[in-house]
């Protein structure tokens, strides 16, 4: 029901937010006030959340928004938004930019523009060690993964002969795994790697599960920007561009998804322009 | 202004309808199987929580004031995961390869509903004057052969209005299975709503057709109670 509440809502600002809306100069706002709004996640590590000993949200997104500041020259403030609350805010001008695990999609690019993708990831499956090479050996399977989600949709797509069981959540999907109920539980390879770390940090499970190289959907990560703000696109785009080139995003990235973090994963993807 | 538009043909029709009558299905299973399997459960319990051998009466308190205490979520994970530590490896092999997020569920609705029927079945029997029991001993029938011929036939009779109440709980309790994997009526509902956003449409068909699943039972216990219960009573 609570999609359903979110939905009624997003309907009601939609309605409410109709031709409020004018292409705004955020650059020039930011540098004005000396401030810039960046929309986060709060409770979903490592992209946002907040840090247990300094009580800041820190993470993946909130590095990238810093770096964007820092360019710009003006100090950061984090807001706090979720799936359903990050694009009326920034339509509303609540908040100046959305980086907060935001999946470019087509549906989205009516309303915001995007920046280039800063951070690039997938459907895939979590496994036993050498269990599943590829989608075949899953056909006629069980697979788990959790209620709600468009994981779901995209593995009944993928592995239509599979039987598909939606837990509640995650960690109830993984359990269900290392018991045998399921041979595989599938979902954003991020979050995936978030549970393979638990799994790695126990002695008793310890290296015995892998997320084989199995991708069935694209997740493009993009920063969210109001729609025809064009000079702060560029901008944005621009910053995180030489992000790139100077091993900075990398850096962040290692930072946060590198071999001795607690979702270790491997970097598939390069800020590239126009992309 | 609600923008949101009606469209009550995603459930009454095509691929979302088929999803959920195949769930109905299953929360008629499971609803079926558990009611038939506690029922008779709960009168085991009830009789050995009367039984004038201590462990036995010991054993049957026990299982009632454990069983009656624990949240049924709680129970249906227990059965489900924690079964496996407990079982040896060939039997959870074997498990798994059989619908075992179904036999978990209908193990845990069971379980927990036979101990509050056993409880209305002993508050049934209790209401039965002690001086039957006595009479029926002194005429040679055996402790069970007095609560299986004498008392039980009447405090069953008494006991149908909260048994209705068990039975119905537990046909709305199934609902829990969902969170196991087992894919009853709210678990399509959950479906439909998540590949088509018509929540609102979605729930509101599993409720109706919960509605009608309790009436069911309530009218066929109704039925079984005026016509089988009641003219033993007249006899």
């Amino acid at each position: 029901m609570k999609k359903l509440g979110a939905l009624i809502l997003s309907l009601v600002l939609a309605g409410g937010l109709c031709g409020a809306a004018t292409a705004a100069d955020t650059l020039a706002e930011a540098k004005k006030k000396g401030i810039l709004v960046c929309g986060v996640k709060d409770s979903l590590p490592p992209f946002g959340y907040v840090d247990a000993k300094t009580r800041e949200i820190v993470g993946y997104d909130i590095d990238f928004c810093k770096a964007i500041t820092k360019k710009l020259g003006v100090k950061l403030e984090l807001k706090p938004v979720t799936s359903a609350s990050r694009m009326p805010q920034l339509m509303e001008g609540n908040i100046d930019i959305i980086a907060a695990t935001m999946t470019k999609n087509p549906e989205r690019a009516k309303q915001i523009d995007f920046s280039d993708t800063y951070f690039f990831t997938g459907q895939k499956f979590l496994t036993k060690k050498g269990t599943v090479k590829s989608l075949k050996d899953l056909g006629g399977k069980r697979i788990g993964t959790a209620k709600g989600s468009t994981s779901e949709q995209n593995a009944a797509k993928a592995v239509p002969s599979a039987t598909i069981l939606s837990f509640d959540d995650y960690p109830q999907a993984v359990l269900a795994l290392q018991q045998g109920k399921v041979v595989a539980v599938t979902t954003d390879e991020s979050i995936l790697a978030g549970q393979l770390g638990k799994l790695n940090k126990e002695p008793s499970t310890k290296g015995q599960y892998e997320i084989p190289d199995i991708q069935i959907s694209d997740e493009p990560y993009g920063l969210g920007i109001r729609k025809g703000d064009t000079n702060f696109v560029n901008f944005v785009n621009k910053t995180i561009g030489e992000m790139e080139k100077s091993g900075e995003a990398k850096k962040i990235f290692e930072k946060w998804f590198g071999p001795n973090s607690d979702t270790p994963l491997k970097r598939n993807f390069k800020i590239t322009a126009g992309k | 202004m609600l923008k949101y538009k009606f469209d009550w043909a995603v459930v009454t029709s095509g691929k979302y309808f088929d999803w959920l009558a195949s769930g109905l299905y299953v929360t008629i299973q499971l609803s079926v199987v558990s009611v038939a399997l506690s029922f008779l459960l709960g009168l085991i319990i009830a009789v050995m929580r009367m039984s004038h051998v201590r462990p036995i009466r010991w054993f049957a308190h026990g299982y009632l004031e454990f069983f009656r205490n624990t949240p049924l979520l709680v129970q249906i994970f227990f059965w489900y995961f924690g079964s496996y530590k407990i079982l040896p490896q060939a039997v959870n092999d074997w498990m798994n390869r059989q619908n075992f997020e179904f036999a978990a569920a209908v193990v845990a609705l069971t379980i927990y509903t036979s101990a509050f029927i056993a409880e209305d079945i002993r508050s049934g029997v209790l209401s039965i004057p002690k001086e039957q029991m006595e009479a029926a001993r002194s005429s040679g029938f055996s402790y069970l052969g007095s609560m299986r011929y004498i008392i039980l036939p009447q405090a069953v009779r008494l006991t149908i209005p909260p048994l209705i109440n068990q039975f119905l709980n537990l046909a709305k309790n199934s609902s829990l299975a969902m969170t196991i994997g087992v894919a009853e009526l709210t678990y399509q509902a959950r479906q439909v709503e998540s590949y088509t956003f018509k929540g609102f449409e979605a729930f509101t068909a599993a409720t109706l057709v919960y509605v009608v699943i309790s009436s069911v039972i309530t009218i066929l216990v109704n039925i079984y109670n005026k016509t089988v219960l009641r003219p033993m009573r007249a006899r």
